[in-house]
């Protein structure tokens, strides 16, 4: 493998608070290359804040520390904000979970996907407008044009997710950064929307982040998968070798998962062993 | 069909619409179910089949626009006279909103017992918190004080806390990770066997409906797609598309047609 896209190593996010200080990411290290990376955990496991830190979208009073976090030899902690705001949306794109919150009411659809595209490549209307219908054809949207002049709230919740990675999409970005992408949507449409990250990914060769507290879905879709549990990285595996997990916490939450075929009942519950927070 | 005990909820040919003219919506299409004494159903479906317009139009937050609803062998009135709150409780989806933000638990579980004229309020919020395996410490916490897997707890409390017969259950697990909604599931399934309780549960996770539930309604845009049971479920013996496509979703992505290795 060539060099990686994105190199992580001792990844830290605090929180200065009134109580004291809350450490969300403790010490995170991974590199991701052209490839599909799934970071699972429960909530409050820092897998978020990870994504965060990396766009540098930490809320203050969030402090960010990394002993390196380069993208494409880039060091995303001393580049000026310039340089950031090239790469975010530019090379760096990031989907949120809810579409409902991250696209902007008052502007239909196209004309968002427009100004970002336009806010990172130099390129006439009609061209942007060009490019836009494109993407949105390419998230499967079956009648691009008559998206193009909807507004967030005319469609609904798998179209807007699908608009969201259109936007995201539009500028060709390297990477890509997925925050629970499906997890507001039903499971057959999410399956629709896995298809389509998945295609855009293996046909631009982009690198994938796949945030999810999903361990089943991310297992299905990920090449490789980092689980999170109390602001660190307990273990790192291949997504196919999942069922040979070693450590408890993956195990566990394997286990605490009704399932359709052999259920067991009462079903396994996790025994949180506080070795596993140090 | 020779039950021999008589349904503890029977729905007949339930239609919900809501608006009229041009703003008319059917949100749900002549169903029709019934539920034993002490079973458990499952409602299934994706947003807009309707499963949760189903439980809230029995417990009277929904019109019952056309057939009719009897629990306990009586037709419901509307609205809901209080003796029908003593016979169903509903729990909903996300305890971060049902439950009030600036009561604290003690009065939350007291409030039922004061509409109904209950006494021993005591007694009876410390035996609540016991059956949902809380202790009485956690009697005078407020929400915020509590985890999501705490706050559902209190809100099942709150349902139990009447003795009711019916207990509907709105995705009550689907806001809470995974480790806390095994607790909540054999919490549940406990308290199912141990009061004798009759369930209707709503759930989009199939995995979720085929652990709790016997049998169970798949169901689409407002129509019944169709009742099937939990073995058959397992089994993967669904006669409807719509149903062997929720199963296959469930199992994770398939890419390029291959089926994902179970877990």
């Amino acid at each position: 493998m060539t060099q990686p896209l994105l190199e992580v190593e001792d990844l830290r996010v605090r929180f200065h608070l009134r109580t004291g200080i809350v450490e969300a990411v403790r010490g995170v290290s991974f590199h991701l290359g052209r490839e599909r990376l799934g970071i699972v955990g429960e909530s409050g496991s820092g897998k978020s804040q990870t994504g965060r830190a990396i766009l540098g979208l930490t809320p203050p009073p969030g402090e960010v520390t990394a002993k390196r976090l380069t993208f494409d030899g880039i060091d995303l902690l001393k580049a000026s904000k310039r340089t950031l705001r090239t790469l975010r949306g530019g090379r760096i794109s990031m989907v949120m979970q809810d579409p409902k919150y991250s696209l902007n009411p008052v502007m239909t659809i196209g004309e968002q996907i427009i100004e970002a595209y336009q806010a990172h490549r130099k390129a006439s209307h009609a061209e942007a407008r060009d490019k836009t219908l494109h993407m949105l054809e390419a998230v499967k949207m079956r009648d691009p044009s008559r998206v193009f002049s909807l507004y967030p709230h005319e469609v609904s919740g798998g179209m807007g997710q699908r608009a969201m990675i259109a936007m995201m999409l539009v500028t060709d970005p390297d990477m890509l950064i997925a925050d629970e992408p499906t997890s507001a949507l039903d499971v057959t449409v999410q399956m629709e929307v896995l298809r389509i990250l998945d295609e855009l990914v293996s046909e631009r060769g982009m690198g994938l982040i796949f945030i999810s507290h999903d361990l089943k879905l991310v297992s299905s879709f990920c090449d490789r998968v980092l689980v999170m549990y109390a602001g660190h990285v307990v273990e790192e595996l291949e997504a196919r070798n999942l069922r040979d997990a070693k450590h408890a916490y993956t195990q566990g939450l394997m286990n605490c998962l009704p399932k359709l075929n052999n259920d067991v009942r009462p079903l396994p519950t996790l025994n949180r062993d506080p070795a596993w927070a140090l | 069909m020779g039950a021999v005990t008589e349904p503890m909820l029977d729905i007949q040919n339930l239609s919900v619409v809501f608006g009229a003219g041009r703003m008319r919506v059917d949100a749900v299409k002549n169903v029709s179910f019934h539920v034993e004494p002490g079973a458990s159903f499952g409602l299934v479906g994706e947003s807009g089949s309707g499963k949760s317009t189903v439980l809230r139009a029995i417990c009277g937050l929904a019109p019952i626009s056309d057939g009719r609803v009897m629990v306990n062998g009586q037709l419901v009135k509307s609205p809901r006279d209080i003796t029908f709150y003593r016979t169903a409780q509903m729990v909903f989806q996300d305890p971060y909103a049902s439950l009030h933000p600036r009561h604290t638990v003690d009065r939350t579980l007291s409030e039922p017992l004061a509409i109904h004229g209950e006494k021993n309020a005591e007694a009876r919020i410390l035996e609540a918190l016991r059956e949902v395996g809380l202790g009485p410490s956690f009697r005078f916490r407020y929400p915020h004080q509590l985890s999501g897997g705490q706050r559902q707890r209190i809100a099942i409390a709150r349902s139990l806390i009447l003795r009711p017969k019916i207990l509907l259950l709105d995705e009550p697990t689907s806001a809470l990770d995974a480790s806390v909604q095994a607790e909540v599931l054999n919490l549940l399934d406990d308290l199912r066997i141990r009061l004798g309780l009759t369930y209707v549960l709503v759930s989009h996770d199939l995995a979720v409906v085929a652990h709790l539930c016997d049998r169970l309604l798949v169901m689409r845009q407002g129509e019944a797609v169709e009742e099937t049971t939990a073995l058959a479920l397992r089994s993967g013996k669904a006669s409807n598309e719509y149903t062997r496509a929720l199963i296959q979703a469930s199992q994770g992505f398939a890419r390029d047609g291959v089926q994902p290795a179970l877990l």
